[in-house]
């Protein structure tokens, strides 16, 4: 069965890419959320075996997002998107329990192969 | 940019533009009050814009969207940096990224920005000290990176599912963009199986990212087997597990991190937030239409069902209840779904005002309230540049220099307020400032002078309707009075672009002490509520908000002085017009009692005599097609429930134009 994402980000644009790269490697997108507090609303619902998680976002910070999920499941696989530049928050947000990262702007095969990885599918 | 990124174009352009607008505002609100919120928002835009325009392969999008991340960064750490100089350059900024996600939306090649650039690069060098880091852009989609081979790892010795210590030796890819981040991640997930020792490089080095040949080598005492070990290692990405081998064991028990329980605390107060799409403008449209149609359409079946016989009628009349309930369902959805805030229009004021302001050396606040009101979009598109425009007018000509308001006893600080209010069908736009207002005495001097007024109606002429002078064109770009820093739009196209949407315009003001501009507006333009009457054996239909009254009256009790013939009507006198007159229509000379319908005109309320009242119908309204539209008093035309077309009357301008033909 394909895998299941939740794809967080707070721009549209974003999430639209992300999800084209999911659904080309043969996952399941099963939900959006565009700040960290619907993050973890949407996490708790929908019980998705990947999450990708933006960092910075209004409300809530993709990183106490992450810290929420793990809290409320710690084998939770977060996958945490940045940018360069934003090498010590993804290391806040690994501390925090996200699973891997990948950095934008996304190239296709680079998100696959870290999500397959940290999904065990290889 | 790479042809599989085209079908993200659009939603780029929408979202770019929402954050780049929201980058405008809250820059203008920045000067005023810098307050920490303020200035992550702020950031949140850039990043965005920066991290979309990267993955489009817009490179100077990209660079310039990074400067400002880098320079809100450091107003961020530092509120001393922030100044009136670096609000115009990231305002400037803001623009020369607007244009080039314009240019992107119009798939042209977009100007190089490289003034601003060289400008944002200086800025950034001055305030840190050293030269902004590269921007990373995904200009060609890159060749697929070489697979990682299968780690060659020896085999594990037998009983290495045991307890134990292991030594191992990895490899972060070359390739690899954060190299730091990469070793962090494996430091941290072999760390969650057990206990770490001997890391080369160390903690620190690895997170900094100061990797020789990425290599790192470690022991590692875990319960966790060497497959586990391997496929914990495989399951990384950019990273290579090169050897994998057993050293002696020397501590027994080995600490797991894997026994922390998920303690599934529910957190309350979940919140539900609004789901949305985006929908293209033109596609609602095309269900406004549609969904009108349909209403036509079951009216006209209900038309038809009169001609039933009466057993099969009441049947048939249930079900045409029925759908033209759905239908009015659905249409007034649709309408409401085309409904939009007036803030979409009057976000960019305060940028404008403080530009302008800035520009003249004149100090403004401008107070927006109310603007969350919410009009059709067509009325939205049409009061854009009116409202613009008067803003315009307010900052150009109504706010005085500071100098001068010292003088007149006022604050340096001139003052326009916007404020919107809505009543139940309309919503009423007040502009106001307290500038020099306007002198109707000049305004009449002049529209003496050029011919446009008699000295007599000049004279007669009250202070508001000499305001309205303002608007005829050619004086409201008359110097001194209302000029309108050469934009070539007077007010007499604001009056007339309010009151093609059925709007009414004033201008109410006081010498020395400010102009105030009035827009009464209706909230939706597509569906009006119609008083059919009959003239001239044709049916034509006057807006209902525009009824005040209807009566019915003997001509021979109507009073008449010289060539004028009045109604009694509520206890006032009001002149009586001949419909079929102002319409050029032949009149169907009538005597004994005649229908009068009550409606209000520029110059007050008249009476307007029609040969048969029909009732009310509730109809869409559509535009006239060219060449209709140029006759004066009509608004639109529309199709009856019976399939009969008629013409929608604009009294007003009816009036205007019949009786200066008369």
């Amino acid at each position: 069965m394909a895998k299941r994402v939740l794809v967080v980000d707070d721009a549209i644009f974003m999430r639209n890419m992300i999800k084209d790269i999911f659904m080309s490697g043969g996952l399941e997108v099963v939900g959006e959320a565009s700040n960290g507090l619907e993050a973890v609303e949407k996490y708790k619902e929908l019980k998705p075996d990947l999450t990708t998680m933006d960092i910075v976002m209004p409300f809530k910070s993709g990183i106490e997002a992450t810290r929420d999920i793990i809290k409320e499941n710690d084998k939770a696989v977060v996958v945490m998107c940045s940018a360069l530049g934003q090498e010590s928050l993804v290391m806040e947000a690994i501390e925090a329990g996200a699973s891997d990262f990948i950095v934008k702007p996304f190239r296709s095969d680079d998100v696959l192969a870290v999500v397959k990885k940290v999904l065990g599918e290889e | 940019m790479p042809i599989e990124m085209s079908k993200y174009l659009g939603i780029y352009v929408t979202e770019a533009t929402e954050h780049l607008e929201a980058l405008g505002r809250e820059l203008v609100e920045l000067e005023k009050n810098a307050d920490d919120s303020l200035v992550d928002s702020m950031f949140r835009h850039a990043h965005s814009v920066k991290g979309m325009a990267a993955a489009m392969g817009y490179e100077a999008s990209a660079i310039l969207a990074h400067r400002m991340e880098d320079i809100v960064q450091l107003v961020r750490s530092d509120r001393s940096k922030l100044s009136g100089d670096l609000v115009d350059l990231l305002l400037a900024t803001t623009d020369a990224l607007m244009e080039q996600v314009r240019a992107a939306a119009d798939n042209r090649e977009a100007p190089q920005p490289d003034e601003i650039l060289t400008r944002l690069t200086g800025t950034v060098s001055a305030l840190t000290g050293r030269a902004p880091a590269a921007t990373r852009v995904l200009a060609v989609e890159p060749p697929v990176p070489a697979e990682t081979k299968s780690p060659p790892i020896e085999p594990p010795a037998a009983g290495s599912s045991f307890n134990g210590r292991w030594a191992i030796q990895l490899r972060v890819a070359a390739s690899c963009q954060v190299p730091g981040v990469r070793a962090f991640l494996v430091y941290k997930r072999l760390s969650n199986t057990g206990r770490i020792f001997e890391l080369r490089p160390p903690i620190e080095s690895l997170r900094s990212g100061r990797i020789p040949d990425g290599l790192i080598s470690l022991e590692l005492e875990t319960s966790a087997s060497a497959s586990e070990i391997e496929s914990l290692a495989k399951n990384i990405a950019e990273v290579e597990l090169l050897s994998l081998k057993q050293v002696k064991s020397t501590v027994p028990e080995v600490v797991s991190a894997q026994e922390t329980s998920a303690a599934s605390r529910k957190t309350g107060g979940g919140q539900e937030g609004q789901r949305t799409v985006r929908i293209r403008t033109e596609l609602l449209d095309y269900f406004l239409e549609n969904a009108g149609e349909l209403l036509l359409a079951s009216a006209n079946l209900r038309e038809w069902g009169k001609g039933l016989p009466a057993q099969i009628r009441a049947q048939f009349n249930e079900g045409v209840d029925r759908l033209q309930l759905l239908a009015k369902n659905l249409h007034s959805k649709v309408m409401s779904s085309r409904m939009m805030p007036l803030t979409s229009v009057t976000d960019r004021f305060p940028r404008v005002t403080r530009d302008l302001a800035r520009r003249h050396g004149k100090e403004v606040d401008l107070v927006i309230a109310g603007a969350e009101v919410e009009l059709d979009r067509a009325i939205i598109d049409s009061v854009s540049d009116p409202l613009l425009h008067l803003l315009r007018n307010c900052v150009d000509h109504g706010i005085e220099e500071p100098k001068q308001r010292e003088n007149a006893k006022k604050g340096p600080r001139g003052r326009i307020l916007l404020g919107v209010r809505r009543t139940q069908e309309r919503v009423v736009i007040e502009l106001e400032d307290d500038g020099r207002g306007m002198d109707a005495e000049k305004l009449k001097a002049i529209a003496k002078e050029r011919g446009l007024i008699t000295a007599d109606a000049a004279a007669k002429m009250s202070d508001k309707e000499a305001f309205l002078l303002a608007c005829l064109p050619g004086i409201s770009t008359a110097t001194g009075v209302t000029d309108t820093s050469g934009r070539g739009v007077g007010l007499d196209a604001v009056k007339k672009a309010v009151e093609n949407l059925g709007g009414k315009f004033e201008i109410e003001s006081r010498r020395g002490r400010g102009t105030r501009f009035v827009l009464d507006l209706p909230l939706t333009v597509s569906v009006v509520n119609l008083m059919l009457a009959k003239v001239s054996e044709e049916v034509v239909g006057l807006p209902i908000s525009k009824v005040l009254g209807a009566t019915e009256m003997d001509s021979g009790k109507l009073s008449s002085s010289r060539d004028s013939t009045f109604l009694q009507h509520e206890s006032s006198l009001l002149p009586v017009y001949e419909l079929a007159a102002l319409l050029r229509w032949p009149a169907a000379r009538a005597n004994g009692a005649r229908p009068y319908i009550v409606t209000e005109g520029e110059t007050g309320r008249v009476a307007l005599a029609v040969d048969k009242l029909l009732g009310q119908e509730e109809v869409v309204l559509k535009v006239l097609p060219a060449p209709l539209h140029l006759i004066p008093g009509l608004s639109g035309v529309s199709i009856l429930g019976s399939g009969r077309p008629i013409f929608v009357l604009d009294i007003p301008r009816l009036l205007e134009h019949g009786l200066a033909a008369s």
